[in-house]
């Protein structure tokens, strides 16, 4: 699904492709979730990891591109450095290089990616604390907001966007989505649902306070004029937008 | 009756001389002194288990059940302690599974053993009686281990971590006997094979056998509970003796029709009714159990008491599950004392639990099962020789058919029958980490042990196999296997053994197999706390459904996790009575009764006169009088009059509406639209009980939902079940027919394990079993990891795994025990191929109204959804129907 001239969603896949910066976007993959879950007494098979491998790898394998960003959160403990959590996201990053042929990694920093930096030279990741402005597009994770006012397009990750729909029937379908919106000025902005295997996502449609989560919304942007561009099976399908969704019963 | 060599019945008693000349002379004394002559269970067993036999003693309560199991144990350890020999060891297990029944078992035993010993003038040892349960301080653990008690009386779960406490493990390498009480209550579920498994690595740690006493109440079939008890040694099956006292007890039972005609009196009238019987029955006896289905039940029924005829507080209590252990006790204490005029409960006194003397029992509504009624109304009786009195107070038609069917099956010795859930592999998982901690194991030995269980014996070497992989990490990294691991695996020499200390905690703190189950908080969507519902409760809402909190009704919206989204209905109707939750389903044979007296009763009324709508206002006018053949039939029932003319209005009201009276061996196919005229109903009026019907309505939804390509809702209830569409996807001719002859074509397991995967059952079910095979912990590091967390976490899990191996083998056992244990589906597939073979017939008819016998089928009843298979075309119909919806088109 196209987004304007330069920008695509690749169709079925929770990944953006940016063709003037031969790069592909994803978010929010959390690497090494099984680990401190199974710390935690929840020993869940590991899944995300190759899932993740499998994602990305499709994404190149339709736009060729030489960059990959990841827009944060690209690893999952927030606190401690876990053992398997490091080695996962070195298995990740040896992926996207030796077997993908990226060329170029960046990595925005999330709220749970400390210690990245050990990973930063010996794999010449690119690494941006805040946000990055990349030839017009401000890549943010959304915990914070977004403080450049030079872009025309702003790329944000961090809430893991889903619609939840619910049938007459008593049926219930969750639907991992793309927000697409404009800022209260006027400027396009993406915000890109997780990459994680395990997020089933956050509900938009039910929330009523997600200014709570990030607060890009409370301050810039309204949720509700925002459309919901839902991962189908191989395609790509607008919902209409959040605030159309709430509350409707099918 | 059948006799094989291995499982007897043994159908004659030994005399009383026989019998008592087994016993020690002590303790043959203070038999005689206290009871006249041995009870007919004694009679068969005294003898038995003295000579060594493994024995199975059904008998009714007041029978002298606990002494024809206990005498010869007794016996032979006087026997010991007179010559000396009696050695501060254990000898004998006794598990129970009611905390409560082992404190009665306790003090039923030392009252004996003091008198007994206080008669004795020469000093020897005395025989001492233990109880260890998850109650019992750790100050008397301790004293325990110093001093092992002659007689353990356990429950399954402290018998389980007994056999991991190795200092414990050596006082009971000298056990020549293992008591399983209630026996009934484990066979059918996995906490009895829990115990089975236990049992077997018992015989494996102290390296010899021992004789297995089963005692049950009223089971069927005998030879299966056999099997269960003694299990097999190697690939020959124990010998095993049978005494079956089930009917030594006379029972004398009425079912009651509350009102001539419970349609259309009032509900007022009903209750009214309902009371003044209960009034009339407590006034007249000295005092009488009540048995509700539900908790709920049993409030309202004291309650009403209370208010109606001014009984006071002291002479009237509540007994249920939800009380607390002291109100219980305190409640139990009462009716030894015979200080209460009533007790009313749910199902906790239905069990062995000492209460002293009922004199009559009454039973309101239907208990699902002829086994189920026939226990409970043997609970009253002064002593064995006494008749056991008891009324089944029905509340509806349905109840009314159920219950006299019922009643009639017991008169005539028709029992329901339980099944053992085999091969288990969540609890065989539980149990290899048990094994692995007690030493090396190859895998030969390890294997050839679990199939002695009878609950193992068919287990397929590699699901053992998928098991040990499954353990030993083997499906995750090397690296993180310090981790996941349970056990160590040794492949070189094909052996597990213990892995890590911390696996010895997780396994204490993990160990059983009852779920956490939680309850639900209820909220209105400004997220305001409304009260709380079961989980099991939520399961069964669909939004939309209106149910009562508190006094209050509201309307179910949705749910997350473990939160219900509400909104207070101020004047409606509720549509899920708030009992449904608790209701056992209909035992497959009963149904088959049912089935067989609706035929009977049509073909006795035969063609009704007056065939026309004129005739349906005169029988709810006047009611009409059994012609004679209807008659003949109703009077050979156990009923009352009312009842009588009740059933007979009723089928004669369907005979005129729906030409027909459906039965097992007809299925009636009603179309028709629901009263707000917006969806399709398709009622199937299937008599083969709920388990079956969970199963095969789901059959018949998933084939509908792809002959119409649309989303199908499910109503599911004991005696059929619906299938509602909306409008728009009508089920044509063509359709229904199509639907019957393909349900029973295909693999019908694989098809609907497809389907269950979307259920908020299987969700549940996942997490009982995750958590049972160690997948999540239920308990970690010391903190109790709560439900809503176990339920996110096995989600997770479940997503994961089916990922990496659809066959992994804690999905695979959740299938199995939805499919088997939850849902009959085996019978669910027999009946598809007879329906499309014609074996059992069916008929379609359309009706604009439903007919009376598909009343309570719509109105009540557990239901799901099956969705569309194909997941793209789902989606893009969902974008479709939310673009139509806001009046857009699909881009």
């Amino acid at each position: 699904m196209r987004i304007g001239r330069d920008v695509e969603i690749l169709d079925g896949l929770p990944v953006l492709y940016i063709k003037s910066l031969s790069a592909i976007v994803c978010t929010d993959l959390h690497l090494g979730y099984e680990g401190v879950a199974a710390g935690r007494g929840a020993f869940l098979p590991k899944a995300n990891l190759r899932k993740a491998k499998e994602t990305v790898a499709k994404a190149v394998g339709m736009r060729h591109p030489d960059r990959i960003i990841v827009d944060g959160d690209i690893k999952n403990e927030f606190s401690q450095v876990h053992a398997e959590e490091f080695n996962e996201t070195r298995e990740f990053v040896t992926f996207l290089r030796s077997e993908l042929k990226l060329g170029s990694i960046t990595l925005i920093k999330g709220n749970h990616d400390n210690f990245i930096d050990r990973l930063r030279v010996p794999f010449g990741i690119e690494l941006h604390a805040q946000e990055a402005l990349l030839n017009g597009y401000l890549f943010f994770h959304g915990e914070a907001l977004p403080s450049s006012s030079e872009a025309r397009m702003l790329i944000m990750g961090h809430v893991h966007p889903s619609i939840a729909l619910y049938g007459r029937l008593g049926t219930r379908e969750k639907l991992r989505c793309f927000l697409r919106g404009r800022m209260h000025d006027g400027r396009e902005i993406l915000v890109l649902p997780a990459m994680n295997y395990f997020a089933e996502g956050f509900s938009v449609n039910m929330e009523r306070d997600i200014g709570r989560l990030a607060p890009v919304f409370r301050e810039m942007l309204d949720i509700d004029s925002m459309e919901a561009l839902c991962i189908g099976e191989g395609e790509t399908l607008s919902f209409g937008t959040v605030g159309q969704l709430r509350g409707l019963e099918l | 009756m059948r006799c094989d060599d291995v499982i007897r019945y043994l159908e004659k008693p030994f005399t009383a001389e026989e019998s008592l000349d087994c016993l020690n002379l002590f303790l043959r004394k203070w038999f005689e002194k206290r009871y006249k002559a041995p009870t007919p269970p004694q009679l068969y067993s005294f003898k038995l288990i003295t000579e060594g036999k493994n024995v199975l003693i059904t008998a009714p309560t007041g029978s002298g059940k606990t002494f024809s199991a206990f005498m010869s144990i007794l016996s032979d350890l006087m026997n010991l302690s007179l010559a000396n020999r009696l050695e501060d060891k254990v000898y004998c297990i006794y598990v129970s599974p009611l905390r409560a029944l082992n404190n009665d078992i306790y003090r039923n035993l030392n009252v004996p053993l003091d008198q007994l010993f206080s008669d004795i003038t020469i000093q020897i040892k005395r025989i001492t009686v233990g109880i260890r349960t998850g109650d019992t301080t750790q100050a008397e653990r301790q004293r325990m281990l110093k001093h092992p008690p002659h007689i353990l009386v356990t429950t399954p779960e402290s018998l389980a971590i007994l056999l991991n406490s190795e200092r414990f493990a050596e006082h009971l390498k000298g056990v020549k006997y293992v008591v399983i009480d209630e026996l009934h209550e484990l066979a059918n579920n996995k906490r009895g094979v829990h115990l089975s498994l236990s049992i077997e690595r018992l015989a494996g740690l102290i390296g010899h056998d021992f004789v297995r006493v089963g005692m049950g109440a009223t089971l069927s079939p005998l030879d299966e509970a056999a099997r269960y008890l003694v299990g097999y040694e190697g690939e020959n099956e124990r010998d095993c003796v049978i005494v079956d006292a089930t009917w030594e007890k006379r029972l004398d039972f009425t079912a009651l029709s509350p009102v001539r005609d419970i349609v259309n009196s009032s509900e007022k009238a009903i209750d009214d009714s309902i009371y003044s019987i209960i009034d009339a029955i407590v006034k007249k006896n000295r005092t009488t159990l009540v048995f509700t289905n539900t908790r709920s039940g049993t409030e309202r029924v004291v309650y009403n008491l209370i208010k109606r005829f001014k009984y006071g507080e002291e002479s009237i209590a509540a007994h249920h599950g939800s009380l607390s252990r002291e109100a219980r006790l305190g409640v139990e204490d009462l009716l030894k004392k015979g200080k209460l005029k009533v007790a009313v409960s749910s199902t906790s006194l239905e069990l062995g639990i000492d209460i002293g003397t009922i004199d009559n029992v009454v039973q309101i509504g239907s208990p699902k099962s002829v086994a189920r009624a026939v226990q409970r109304i043997g609970r009253s009786g002064h002593s064995f020789n006494d008749v056991a009195r008891g009324e089944v107070i029905v509340t509806s038609r349905d109840d009314l058919v159920e219950c006299s069917v019922m009643l009639d099956a017991a008169k005539r010795r028709h029992l329901d029958t339980f099944t053992t859930p085999k091969n288990a592999l969540d609890v065989l998982a539980q149990h290899i980490v048990g094994m692995s901690q007690n030493g090396k194991w190859t895998l030969d030995k390890a294997y050839a042990l679990v199939r002695n269980s009878y609950a193992y014996h068919t287990l397929p070497r590699k699901d053992f196999l998928s098991l040990i992989e499954y353990l030993s990490g083997a499906y995750v990294g090397l690296e993180s296997r310090r981790v996941y691991a349970k056990i160590r695996y040794d492949e070189k020499e094909q052996a597990f053994s213990r892995r890590g200390k911390l696996t010895k905690l997780i396994y204490f703190m993990n160990i059983g197999t009852i779920p956490d189950e939680v309850a639900i908080d209820v909220v209105t969507p400004d997220n305001k706390w409304q009260g709380s519902i079961q989980e099991e409760f939520l399961s069964r809402l669909k939004p939309g459904d209106v149910f009562v909190l508190g006094g209050k009704p509201y309307r179910f919206d949705s749910s997350r996790l473990m939160k219900a989204f509400v909104t207070p209905a101020p004047g409606q109707v509720p549509t899920i009575p708030p009992w449904y939750s608790e209701q056992l389903p209909l035992t497959y044979e009963l149904a088959l009764e049912i089935g067989r007296f609706r035929e009977r009763m049509a073909a006795a009324i035969g063609t009704p006169a007056k065939k026309s709508r004129n005739g349906i206002a005169a029988l709810r006018r006047s009611g009409l009088k059994p012609n004679a053949e209807a008659r003949k039939l109703l009077d050979a029932m156990p009923i009352d009059e009312n009842a009588k003319v009740a059933i007979f209005n009723y089928f004669t009201e369907q005979l005129l509406y729906a030409g027909c009276v459906p039965n097992d061996r007809l299925m009636l196919i009603e179309r028709t639209i629901d009263k707000e005229g917006e969806r399709n109903l398709l009622i199937f009026h299937s008599l083969y009980g709920r388990r079956v019907n969970d199963a095969l309505s789901r059959l018949f939804a998933i084939r509908l939902s792809e002959l119409l390509n649309a989303d199908v809702a499910v109503n599911i209830t004991d005696n059929g079940f619906v299938l509602i569409t909306e409008l728009q996807a009508r089920p044509g001719a063509k359709a229904i027919s199509a639907l019957v002859d393909g349900v029973g074509k295909g693999e019908m397991r694989r098809i609907l394990t497809r389907d269950i995967r979307k259920t908020e059952m299987m969700r549940r079910r996942f997490r009982y079993n995750a958590a049972r095979s160690f997948m999540i912990l239920r308990n970690y590091m010391g903190r109790k990891i709560s439900v809503r967390k176990q339920q996110v976490n096995s989600q997770l899990v479940l997503k994961a795994a089916e990922e990496i191996n659809p066959d992994f083998p804690i999905i695979k056992e959740t299938y199995r025990e939805i499919l088997d244990d939850v849902m009959d589906m085996p019978r669910a597939e027999r009946v598809a191929m007879a329906l499309a073979s014609g074996e059992i017939a069916h008929k379609v008819i359309e009706t604009s109204v439903p007919s009376p016998f598909s009343h309570l089928l719509i109105t009540f009843g557990e239901s799901d959804v099956i969705m569309m298979k194909d997941r793209r075309r789902h989606i893009r119909e969902l974008q479709r129907q939310v673009l139509a919806k806001l009046g857009g088109r699909a881009r």
